[in-house]
This record gives structure tokens, C-alpha cells and sequence, in this order.
């Protein structure tokens, strides 16, 4: 029977069908489908855990190439197939970020990504700026789940399945770190 | 989470769902510009990153081996069932290994001083081989033994299970009867059934030794056969210690009656009298043994078990009936169940333990990695 189609977030499901129930050749589509749709968001996220564009392309190559090999092993009871993937993008992040040893210059390297293009705005490079700086304030979870409610593009829900935890604590605790991003511009302005 | 925070949340998401700021209040409008603002500083991937990526999800990551054709080791959960199909054969064969030497090795030899036959018995099968009995415990009755005696002192048994034609079990036990009439034996203990749900019977004989296999060859004649066994004990040791100490007992009372005629007083006299009353007490005993030993050497015991064809059932036989065979499945499922429990209780442990360690390094990792966010 063929899976009915529904949007979220305005973002087709078309893979919210489990990928162990398909066939062989619809499973790879699937698994294509989920790639065309999360790409970008994979790999934002990545970047802005990693701060590195270099580490973020392996690291996302390496997470899309992990999440194809163990794609039967997706339960769709579990969560939806981008909590899946993004939790395996994450693991993936936190192994390089330990692996080598970056936090240290992290901190103080984060000019490799997004710099300000020529055509930038300069009210909206200004912003960026403080934005930027206010992110740095925060600390590394907190930092993890701005990274994957804004660059991510997950909800709530889709978060706390990747974090393993509960939605009503991820709401908590984002809440908690935009509050402290309010604060810090508000102190930058 | 408060109402407060839900509603700034459910903002956030409206500005990041519309692609802008959907209200007019200065607070909100604020909330809003920032999540925008955080998602417009996503970082976009370079397109040859992004083409390359894309190629190789169409190709589904092809593998590059370094070493071709080395097999690869199962994945864990590809290994469960043979795994399991492994473990169900170990469970099995340590259930069935120790019922292969059950009921089957039953021997039915017969009499002698002890229930445990000695070295000098012999059981002898239906095919005519001999077979040694077991060795009994060393320095037990009847493991002495006389030898360069000419006449020797066997003591003879024999069991029979014959299966009657139809429904004839009364006429086999009659047949029975009289072969052990004609062979000058007797019938000691009989015991025939006959039904629908207890057809059988046993009778115990007694027949002269020296007319035991004639008997055997009438008996034999009277119906199926469906086992047979012959066993005999010397018991040549026994008698011989009986008989001298008889003669010795004897010898003794002469003594005593000769000086008890010359007895000087009454009190020599008295205690004369009373060895004498335990002397003839000891004869007594001896006579008896003697006397026992004489008819258990002169007579074979003749053990004969009658089950009707029909039926196959056999009252005494060596557990071949329903009855049995459903006893023996019991007993079976009973030690099957007693080894799935004791299995059980040792596994159970080890699973815990397994699971624990498997939970807490799990736990560990998954901290380890978080470590690297800190």
C-alpha cells in the first residue's frame, strides 16, 4: 500500500515511512529523499558544533554514510527518520570534537564560517556580529541545542528523541538558553 | 514548562515556519528577529561538497576494500539465531544424553544370599551369551567360595515374558500350570487379569533344578516369547560353612551330654545344661539354613510374565506398557524442566549482569561524548 504523503514543518514526509518495511530500490529512494531534505540542515549544524568547514564536510559525509549503512536498523517507533539521522550526525560531531581535542580553539576560531559576504546588509552583518558573539556565551549543550532547533530545523520533539530526552526539558532548556541570547544582545546593543 | 515559555516558543517556531516576523508587539517582534537571525547564520555547504555527497548517496556509498575477498565476520544480530539454534542443541543433548542409559539395561536375575549377584553368578541371555554380572562390593556375602568341591551348589532363576495369541491369557496361564505340573514343579504365587484396561498376569514356579531347562523349552513353546533370562549363583561356599558348622555344633553337644553325665554338683551341672540349651539352638538355626539352601539349590525359581498380544502389555515386565511409556515422558519432561531451571538459574545472573554492564557502557559513552560539549 502506498504511504500517505504528509507535511510538517513544511517539509514533505515522504520518508516518514519506516525504511525497514520498503523495498530494496524504494528503500534507496527513500534514503535519497531524506539526503535531498536534510542535507543543508546536517550540515549547518554539523558546522556550527564543529566551527570548521573542512571537519563539517567529513563529518557530514561520514554521518549520511553511517545512516546509510544502518538505515534497517531505523524504527520508526522510535522517532521520525530526521531525529534519526541528526542524532547520528551528532554522534558523529561529538566523536571529532573529542577525537581532536578542538574546544580549546574553537573558541577562538570562529571566523572560518559564514563570514560576511560583500553584499551583506551592514544593520544585518552588525547583528550577525552580535548574535555571533552572544552564541559564544553560552555553554556547549545549550550551544547543541540552538545548533539543532535553528540550524537543524528539528522540533522539539524531533530534539529530544535525538538527545534522549524529554520535550517539556527541551522546550526548558531552550527557552533557558534564547533567554540568555536575548540578554547577551541586549548587553552587546 | 510554563505557559510563558510555550508561548515563546510557539513564536519562534511561527517566524522560522513563515520565513518572518509575524507580529507587532516590540517583545515579540524582538524573539522573532533572533531566531531568524540564528537561523539565517546557518552555514551553507560549498555546491562541489555538496554535488560530490550527492553522488555518492545515489551510488550508496560504494565500499572501498582495501583487502578483496576477506569474509566478514556476521554482524551480532545476524548471529542470534544460529546462536540460539546452537544453544537449543546443547540444551537438548544435555537432557537426552543422560536418558540414553535408562531403563533399558534392566537386568532380571534373581536370588542368592544378597539382591547384588556375586562373582560366581552368571546371567545368561536369550541368545545363549554369557555375560559376567556385576562385581558386588568387595568382602560381601557370598564372594567366598569353595573350591576343589566335585558336587557343586547352584542356586538357578529364570524369567520369561510370553505374549498369549488373541485374547487367550487364561488358557497360557493354565499351559503354565501345567508344564510346571509335568516337570514335577509347582506353582508358588500366581496372579492373572484379564480386561480391557488390565490384561496380564505373573506367575512364580518352582521347578527341579535339573529339570529347568526342559521347563524353559515348554514354556517357551506355549506362547510368543518377548524376553528371557537365565541366572544361577553358587552358593557351594555356603553350604560347606553351613555343614561344618553343623557337625561342629553337633560335635560340641556330644562333649557336653558326656560331661554333664559326670557333672560333680549341681552347679556344674546347671551351667552344663545351659550351653547345652544354646547349642541346640545354634543346631536348630543351621538345620534350617542348611534345610533352605537345599531347596533353593534343588529348585529353580521360574519368573514367568504373561501380557496379552492384543494388549502388549506386560504385568511385570520391564516397562513396556502406555502406562510406563507415559511415566517415562513425565519423567522425561520433569528432568528437561529441572535442567531448564537450573540453566535459568545460572543464566539469569549472568543476563543481569550483562545487561548492566551493556547499560552502564552505554551510559559511559554516551557521557564521554557529551564531555566533548562541556
Amino acid at each position: 500500500m502506498r504511504p500517505r504523503l504528509r507535511r510538517r514543518g513544511g517539509v514533505n514526509e515522504a520518508l516518514a515511512e519506516p525504511l525497514h518495511a520498503v523495498p530494496a530500490q524504494r528503500e534507496a529512494e527513500s534514503f535519497e529523499a531524506l539526503y535531498e531534505r536534510t542535507f543543508p540542515r546536517v550540515y549547518a549544524y554539523v558546522a556550527s558544533l564543529l566551527r570548521d568547514r573542512s571537519a563539517a564536510e567529513d563529518v557530514t559525509a561520514q554521518a549520511f554514510e553511517r545512516a546509510y549503512r544502518k538505515r534497517r536498523g531505523y524504527r520508526a517507533s522510535r522517532g521520525s527518520p530526521e531525529a534519526w539521522l541528526f542524532g547520528i550526525a551528532r554522534n558523529a560531531a561529538l566523536d571529532e570534537l573529542r577525537r581532536r581535542k578542538r574546544r580549546a580553539t574553537l573558541e577562538h576560531d570562529p571566523e572560518d564560517l559564514g563570514s560576511p559576504s560583500l553584499d551583506d546588509h551592514a544593520e544585518t552583518a552588525l547583528r550577525r556580529e552580535v548574535v555571533r558573539a552572544a552564541l559564544a556565551g553560552l555553554d556547549g549543550p545549550e550551544r547543541d541545542l540552538v545548533a539543532l532547533k535553528f540550524q537543524g530545523g528539528l522540533t522539539n520533539g524531533e530534539i529530544a528523541t535525538a538527545l534522549g530526552m524529554s520535550e517539556s526539558n527541551v522546550g526548558t532548556k531552550l527557552h533557558r538558553a534564547v533567554t540568555k541570547l536575548r540578554e547577551a544582545c541586549h548587553d552587546a546593543a | 514548562m510554563t505557559q510563558p515559555e510555550t508561548h515563546d516558543l510557539d513564536l519562534m517556531d511561527a517566524a522560522l515556519a513563515e520565513g518572518r516576523v509575524t507580529t507587532a508587539d516590540p517583545a515579540e517582534r524582538e524573539l522573532q528577529e533572533l531566531a531568524l537571525a540564528l537561523q539565517a547564520d546557518s552555514a551553507e555547504p560549498r555546491p562541489a561538497f555538496a554535488e560530490e555527497l550527492s553522488d555518492r548517496v545515489k551510488e550508496g556509498f560504494p565500499r572501498k576494500r582495501a583487502v578483496p575477498n576477506v569474509p566478514r565476520i556476521p554482524r551480532p544480530r545476524r548471529m542470534v539465531p544460529v546462536l540460539a539454534a546452537a544453544a537449543s542443541l546443547l540444551v537438548a543433548l544435555a537432557v537426552a544424553l543422560p536418558l540414553i542409559d535408562g531403563p533399558d539395561n534392566k537386568t532380571m536375575s534373581t536370588g542368592g544370599d544378597t539382591a547384588s549377584p556375586p562373582p560366581a553368578a552368571q546371567s545368561e541371555s536369550r541368545s545363549g551369551m554369557t555375560q559376567p554380572s556385576p562385581v558386588p562390593p568387595p568382602g560381601g556375602p557370598g564372594q567366598d567360595f569353595a573350591p576343589n568341591r566335585a558336587g557343586r551348589n547352584i542356586e538357578r532363576s529364570a524369567s520369561l515374558a510370553l505374549e498369549a495369541p488373541g485374547n487367550e491369557l487364561d488358557r497360557l496361564a493354565e499351559g503354565v500350570a501345567r508344564v510346571a505340573d509335568r516337570q514335577r514343579g509347582f506353582v508358588l504365587r500366581s496372579s492373572v487379569s484379564s480386561g480391557d484396561e488390565s490384561g496380564g498376569g505373573s506367575l512364580e514356579l518352582r521347578v527341579p533344578a535339573d529339570r529347568l531347562r526342559d521347563t524353559l523349552r515348554e514354556l517357551s513353546a506355549l506362547g510368543k516369547v518377548r524376553s528371557r533370562s537365565e541366572s544361577g549363583q553358587d552358593v557351594t561356599a555356603t553350604v560347606v560353612t553351613a555343614t561344618d558348622r553343623l557337625e561342629s555344633a553337633r560335635a560340641e553337644r556330644s562333649s557336653l551330654l558326656r560331661r554333664l553325665r559326670r557333672a560333680d554338683n549341681d552347679t556344674q551341672a546347671e551351667t552344663l545344661r545351659q550351653r547345652l540349651d544354646a547349642n541346640a539352638i545354634e543346631i536348630r538355626r543351621l538345620r534350617g539354613e542348611l534345610r533352605s539352601l537345599r531347596l533353593r539349590t534343588n529348585y529353580a525359581a521360574i519368573s514367568v510374565s504373561l501380557s496379552d498380544e492384543s494388549r502388549g502389555d506386560t504385568i511385570g515386565g520391564p516397562g513396556d506398557s502406555t502406562k510406563d511409556a507415559l511415566d517415562d515422558a513425565v519423567g522425561s519432561l520433569q528432568d528437561s524442566l529441572n535442567f531448564l531451571l537450573r540453566a535459568l538459574g545460572a543464566l539469569l545472573p549472568v543476563g543481569l549482569v550483562l545487561a548492566g554492564l551493556g547499560f552502564g557502557g552505554r551510559a559511559l559513552l554516551r557521557r564521554r561524548r557529551e564531555s566533548a560539549l562541556a
